[in-house]
């Protein structure tokens, strides 16, 4: 599944870690996020779009 | 917080306990030391075991929440207590049998030194995967209990036949563990290896 994490991330001048801290997750779990090799749960998924204040299918894409 | 995973430096000891054990292992195996003298030195890749999980705990968990934390402190200090209560435990058995002639009720008992730690550190991996709060992490550790069971299915089906054409000497069955710990470290790596190749962190 494709997502605009990293642009997301960009534009708030947010570092990897930052939002790691803000989701309560490690920073690889960003990483792993945002190059696509993994793709979150749901409720995961939920809580990013919290944390941007966005729709879930406004940060994940389908491929 | 990068800091924290370079200086961490899990290759580089992982990379020292595989490589002691290697060299304990060819020392033993071309008769230059005894069984004695290698299990004494043995310790020295334990100590290597024990510091690179720290280091891999400590890269694992970088601004991670307070609850996956816990989870890899008890990993660590669940497989350093382990691993020594398995030294000793093989120690005091094998001495035991090889010099005071037990009964074999005894020898009963003097078998479950080495299998009760064995015992513990699988609940140990077990309980670490349950108590994982941080989900990719978990996603990490059971892909690598995967290919570590992978590994114990191949080599143990491969060796197995080959034992029972007669080609190759019988193999104790105690190995499978330490093939599933190896299996598990390199899939562990390989993870950790695609991950640098991907990253794209700024920090």
């Amino acid at each position: 599944m494709k997502n605009r994490l990293k642009v997301l991330r960009a534009e708030r001048n947010w570092s990897q870690q930052a939002l790691a801290d803000e989701l309560g997750v490690s920073r690889q779990s960003v990483n792993a996020i945002e190059t696509g090799r993994y793709d979150p749960s749901l409720p995961l998924a939920f809580q990013i779009a919290e944390v941007f204040a966005l729709a879930i299918e406004e940060i994940f894409l389908r491929d | 917080m990068t800091g924290a995973v370079r200086t961490s430096r899990p290759g580089l000891w992982g990379g020292l306990m595989i490589g002691t054990a290697a060299v304990i292992l060819a020392l033993r195996y071309s008769g230059a030391i005894n069984g004695s003298t290698a299990y004494i030195l043995a310790i020295i890749p334990i100590v290597f075991m024990f510091v690179t999980a720290r280091s891999l705990a400590s890269a694992r968990n970088p601004g991670c929440g307070p609850a996956g934390n816990r989870a890899a402190r008890r990993y660590t200090t669940g497989m350093m207590a382990t691993s020594i209560a398995y030294m000793l435990g093989l120690g005091i058995a094998i001495w035991t049998f090889k010099n005071l002639e037990p009964s074999v009720a005894v020898t009963w008992g003097l078998a479950m030194l080495p299998i009760a730690p064995i015992l513990a550190m699988i609940y140990v991996m077990g309980r670490y995967i349950v108590e994982e709060q941080d989900e990719y992490l978990r996603h990490r550790a059971i892909i690598a209990a995967l290919i570590g069971l992978g590994f114990v299915l191949a080599i143990g089906s491969f060796w197995g036949f080959l034992e029972t054409f007669e080609l190759v000497p019988h193999v104790p069955g105690w190995w499978a563990v330490p093939i599933w710990a190896i299996g598990m470290g390199l899939g562990q790596a390989w993870q950790s290896m695609g991950q640098k190749m991907d990253s794209s962190d700024e920090e």
